[in-house]
């Protein structure tokens, strides 16, 4: 498994913050985890592992548009047109926003191949108080935990349908739970959100690939 | 964008309107991610909807297709 994580903003430090328990889980049950960290979420890193170790799980967290995701300082690590070759026969989680329109699209074409990610924007709410402690923000946990649901899922050997499936039951277990609650407008705020990402989420490709 | 946006009975300013009340009554500390635009306090998120910058639209549209979802459901899609 390659997992890309830039450090550069608000957005980046959370998403960074959140995807080190994946590592964890990943390498507990045994997978070789290549993780691009900060500076090393470049692209000439990401095509050189890629193409070195051929892995059969690429999560990308970073920023982007409807046609390439970036990765530190927002260079642009895989593109539609351009190298988005390197993601054939794996499956890739893109944990950024819109990248599904056009780059997964473009990758999913590809036989034996799986893209999941956001057609639109990925939302998340955070407190202004934990932005040097992501792990303690709670608000924000709650759609983080739902968009890790994707990789847990598919580490236990689900399928990329069946690891999307179980990410949006967990949205709308945290939306009912976040409209029946007496928590005031912030969680009326955040069931909005988590919606937003649930509306947004795909899979594209071959749903029955497993990695 | 702008047509995508557009409500079929209320005018932009009164949605714009029902979104920033919806927003001031969020904590101050309340901040929001949103894709490759960046992050945004709430007050800033207020300015961009109040500007018609991107990023108030966008915020816009989430709450309108959220509300639509509602009337869907309601209303049984009608």
């Amino acid at each position: 498994m390659i997992i890309t994580r830039p450090e550069y903003d608000p957005s980046t430090r959370y998403l960074s913050a959140w995807s080190k328990s994946l590592i964890d889980t990943a390498e507990k049950k045994g997978l070789e985890v290549i993780d691009l960290h900060k500076e090393k979420a470049a692209k000439n890193e990401f095509e050189g592992r890629v193409k070195k170790k051929n892995p059969s799980l690429v999560v990308l967290n970073g920023h982007g548009t409807q046609a390439c995701v970036t990765g530190h300082n927002n260079e642009v690590l895989v593109e539609a047109g351009k190298n988005s070759y390197l993601l054939a026969e794996k499956v890739t989680y893109a944990v950024s926003c819109s990248s599904a329109a056009v780059l997964g699209e473009e990758v999913a074409i590809t036989a034996n191949t799986a893209y999941i990610g956001y057609r639109d924007d990925f939302v998340f709410p955070f407190s202004q108080q934990y932005v040097s402690k992501p792990l303690s923000d709670k608000r924000a946990g709650r759609c983080l935990e739902v968009s890790n649901q994707v990789v847990l899922s598919l580490l236990k050997g689900n399928s990329c349908s069946e690891s999307v499936g179980r990410s949006k039951q967990l949205a709308q277990k945290h939306i009912s739970s976040l409209l029946t609650s007496n928590a005031g407008p912030e969680a009326a705020f955040d069931a909005r959100i988590l919606w937003w990402n649930l509306q947004q989420q795909v899979c594209l490709g071959d749903g029955s690939k497993t990695i | 964008m702008e047509k995508q946006l557009a409500n079929n009975s209320l005018p932009d300013e009164e949605i714009r309107k029902l979104v920033i009340a919806r927003l001031k009554v969020l904590s101050s500390d309340t901040s929001i991610s949103i894709g490759s635009d960046g992050s945004f306090s709430r007050d800033e998120l207020i300015d961009k909807i109040e500007t018609d910058d991107p990023v108030g639209r966008k915020f816009e549209q989430i709450e309108l297709e959220w509300l639509r979802s509602w009337k869907a459901n309601a209303y049984g899609g009608v």
